[in-house]
């Protein structure tokens, strides 16, 4: 299960990155936390969707101000210089939402899953409690800057 | 003829994406109306002329699937195609979203053809081929 969950997930977010936004999207294999990912400055918008069914967990995805700036022009059509924080917030949450209702229409044909609505997080919102492992990591480079995104499993 | 669009979701940006790509495959509309979510689209519904209904289905208050049944369930309302704009993509929500009377179906993440098509065989009109480039776009894919 867990290597059909990363293969959807990866085509999922490949997908929505590029249809939507226009940003090629590699892969990196490394053992790192998303901590780690991330130089640490940086600041990060984090977005939470949770999903229920036969699993319940929840999906995450973090974002640099600078991407979600270069995505939500690229999706709404504006110059960057137009773009308030608001705008960034609402596009963050709707590749999120897009990439995980993409990801589950890949094996979810009876309907079982159920998504929430997207939300953002404050930083510490969105790291794995300590002594909690983290779930499956999705670390990820645009030609902009880095993202990722996690499956967390309750 | 010129017609009536009603969005319904609950992220304001996909609002404006899908009343762009709208205006960009050429089709004529009169009015944008926009909701963000299924009650706030019933009260535009009962006070405005609406041709056509584009919704998401994961929202709060009122989902889009309940919308539509309640929209089939209107006599005055029942007559106007409900297009589903979705992240919901299994099998069971389409066929679910058609037993509730929607007229399409259109898969997040969607690509300006698919709202095009879609929105061609819902009312009747015939687009010009090429999807007609808005300086906005000439830095995009689309």
């Amino acid at each position: 299960m867990r290597s059909s969950m990363r293969k959807n997930m990866k085509l999922a977010i490949s997908d929505v990155l590029e249809t939507m936004f226009f940003q090629a999207v590699q892969f990196v294999e490394e053992p790192l936390s998303i901590a780690e990912w991330f130089s640490g400055n940086e600041s990060l918008n984090i977005a939470r969707l949770e999903f229920a069914g036969p699993v319940c967990g929840a999906y995450y995805l973090w974002v640099p101000s600078g991407l979600a700036a270069v995505m939500t022009a690229n999706f709404l059509g504006l110059s960057e210089d137009g773009i308030d924080d608001q705008q960034q917030a609402d596009t963050i949450k709707e590749a999120l939402n897009m990439i995980g209702g993409h990801m589950l229409s890949h094996f979810d044909e009876q309907g079982a899953y159920q998504l929430g609505i997207p939300e953002m997080l404050a930083r510490q919102e969105g790291m794995a409690p300590v002594g909690r492992e983290a779930g499956e990591i999705f670390l990820c480079e645009t030609d902009v800057m880095r993202l990722a995104a996690e499956i967390r499993l309750q | 003829m010129a017609f009536n669009v009603l969005i319904v979701d609950d992220s304001a940006s996909m609002r404006a994406v899908i009343k762009k790509v709208i205006r960009v495959s050429g089709f004529r509309v009169g009015k944008y109306h926009e909701a963000g979510d299924g009650i706030q689209a019933l009260e535009i519904l009962s006070a405005e002329w609406i041709d056509l209904v584009l919704t998401d289905i994961n929202m709060p208050r009122m989902n889009g699937l309940e919308l539509v049944r309640q929209i089939n369930a209107d006599e005055m309302l029942r007559s106007i195609p409900v297009v589903m704009v979705t992240t919901e993509g299994s099998e069971d929500k389409i066929k679910q979203a058609q037993a509730l009377g929607a007229s399409g179906y259109i898969k997040k993440p969607f690509l300006p053809e698919d709202i095009k098509m879609t929105l061609s065989r819902m009312m009747g009109e015939e687009v010009e081929d090429e999807i007609v480039h808005e300086e906005e776009y000439e830095t995009g894919d689309f």
